[in-house]
């Protein structure tokens, strides 16, 4: 419980900070339009039986590119005023700065898919389905994007502690969230084809965001601190190191 | 013994790699469906599989390294990851060399191909996080490669929850009882010469942070 | 594949006209002489077709399994080579270190 009420009250301070200036808000959602308007360009002219399997692809690509800029925009606040190591030196749970980072970026984008799934369901005759089953669309974008940022948080706050470069977020990111993303493919494949095994598709999404979480919540700290003393680490030598 | 062991596993394997290729090409039947492509098969699968063990000796590893800052660990984890990225290299070669002899098409997009490349970009991200990324980046990319070996049965399970092209699980086992004879010498032969350059990168990357340490040591009673 | 012996071809009709004008009386009452039996023109013609395909097949099979083969030996040669140079490299870097402990000590 004690967690769970630091998450919310650095969850309100994310906000607050949001609310000021909706730098965040504004880029990741400007950014969901311009994807929407280069998808309809490239694909406006598809017949509808191929805009069918396309309209997936351009749901989870536009969240893979657009959680990437939250994420980086996310820690990038951090880094910048340096707070991130202020807030690991405090008495607080690690795990909340997790839950509160991981909670703003997935609250951005999904309303970054308040814009998206419409946009898409507007201009691709495909997309209706969003619109006859708004429920499963709702909790099918909410498993998809959780699993995603689970992960993305986790890596994000390892880059901006050191001297990471962003772009190295883009290299690790995409590979590991691609099985995620290949769940909510499939997922909304047969919600656009009102599969009947859709809720088990979708209670498996869940299952897998519930192992991300896991996996994401017990390394944030080790990774974004280190476990221990140093036992066999060695300083790196001047001059000439060997390459390895 | 623990220091000759890679040079023992890469001994055995050469009179087996030699002895394996003898059986599937002179004293193993043709396919009736496949034909002679399926030659390959014997060690396409044999990589995958190494592929796959690489892959979970590099997360367990680097569960190790983050536990215990241990540099053997982290030397294990860089071994592992480098001998995951060639296996998985070969199995993402011969695989649609395979498919174009035997299916007429090198992709079939199947779940277990996507995945099986999906594993391997995440040994790639490792490998290039490790050798590009900060001083500080170690810790992180042992978190990856940790969510890397979490991603091994993900390749298993995706095989049953997706329609696939790819022969399913059930081709190893109901392969006839000659097949099997002339798969597990091809298994254990690339096994032991995985595991024998496994243990040699492993040693040389022990060996440089020690000499690291010595020219520390050096430079600092200078 | 199992051998096919070739039926005995059939008499051509020259020879077949010789002969029944030959006094050969024991040709055409022996026994021992049956009827000429074997596949026909089309289906032999068939049967190569069909033999001409599996061997093609073959071949381009044996083309992919050496490119196969020959991939996974150049990776573990490739990786192989990569180890050496490290090696070498590392027993510099040794000798380097040996050289200055040797000009330190006197």
């Amino acid at each position: 419980m004690r967690i769970v009420r630091q998450a919310v009250l650095l969850l309100r301070s994310e906000l607050r900070q949001e609310l000021r200036d909706f730098e965040l808000l504004l880029s990741a959602g400007f950014f969901t339009l311009v994807l929407l308007a280069m998808f309809y360009l490239s694909f406006a002219s598809l017949p509808v039986k191929h805009s069918l399997p396309a309209v997936p692809a351009m749901l989870w690509l536009t969240i893979a590119f657009v959680g990437v800029l939250t994420l980086t925009r996310a820690f990038d606040r951090e880094r910048e005023a340096d707070t991130l190591r202020a807030l690991l030196a405090a008495p607080i749970e690690r795990l909340a700065i997790y839950l509160a980072k991981a909670a703003l970026c997935l609250m951005v984008l999904m309303l970054c898919c308040l814009v998206l799934v419409p946009g898409l369901w507007l201009m691709f005759p495909a997309g209706s389905a969003f619109a006859d089953q708004p429920g499963q669309t709702a909790l099918l974008v909410l498993l998809g994007c959780g699993g995603y940022v689970a992960i993305g948080t986790l890596f994000a706050a390892g880059l901006a502690t050191g001297a990471g470069k962003n772009t190295l977020l883009f290299i690790i990111l995409y590979p590991l969230t691609t099985p995620i993303l290949m769940y909510a493919l499939a997922t909304t494949r047969a919600l656009l084809d009102h599969h009947p095994d859709l809720p088990s598709f979708l209670g498996q999404m869940a299952a897998l965001d519930l192992i991300l979480v896991a996996l994401a919540a017990l390394l944030f700290e080790t990774v974004l601190v280190g476990a221990g003393p140093n036992l066999s680490r060695k300083p790196a030598r001047e001059g000439r190191p060997v390459r390895r | 013994m623990r220091k000759i062991l890679p040079d023992l596993c890469l001994l055995a394997a050469m009179p087996l790699l030699v002895y394996s290729v003898h059986r599937v090409f002179l004293e193993t039947p043709i396919e009736r469906q496949m034909g002679t492509a399926f030659k390959i098969f014997f060690f396409h699968v044999p990589m995958g599989w190494l592929c796959m063990l690489m892959a979970v000796i590099c997360g367990i590893a680097a569960g190790v390294e983050l536990r215990r800052r241990s540099a053997l660990a982290s030397a294990v984890a860089l071994a592992a990851a480098e001998m995951g990225f060639i296996t998985g290299l070969g199995v993402l070669l011969t695989g649609p060399i395979w498919g174009s002899a035997t299916w007429g098409t090198p992709w079939t997009g199947d779940a277990r191909q996507v995945t099986t490349a999906l594993l391997w970009l995440v040994i790639v991200a490792y490998l290039l996080l490790r050798h590009y990324g900060p001083r500080s980046s170690d810790r992180l990319a042992a978190a990856l490669a940790i969510f890397g070996a979490v991603n091994v049965p993900i390749i298993y399970y995706a095989v049953k929850l997706w329609k696939t092209t790819h022969p399913s699980t059930g081709v190893v086992a109901s392969l006839p009882p000659e097949m099997w004879a002339s798969f597990w010498p091809g298994l254990i032969a690339l096994a032991l010469c995985s595991l024998g350059l496994f243990g040699l990168r492993t040693r040389q990357l022990v060996l440089a942070d020690e000499l690291d340490a010595a020219w520390v040591r050096v430079e600092d009673n200078h | 594949m199992e051998e096919v012996t070739p039926p005995p071809s059939p008499p051509s009709p020259a020879a077949a006209a010789v002969a029944s004008t030959a006094t050969t009386p024991a040709t055409a009452q022996d026994p021992a002489y049956g009827p000429a039996v074997g596949r026909s023109l089309a289906d032999k013609e068939k049967l190569r077709e069909l033999e001409g395909v599996a061997s093609a097949k073959s071949a381009r099979d044996y083309q992919h399994v050496i490119l196969a083969y020959g991939v996974l030996w150049a990776l573990f040669a490739g990786y192989g080579i990569f180890l050496w140079r490290r090696s070498a490299r590392l027993r510099a870097d040794m000798s380097d270190l040996r050289r200055r402990l040797d000009q330190k000590t006197p």
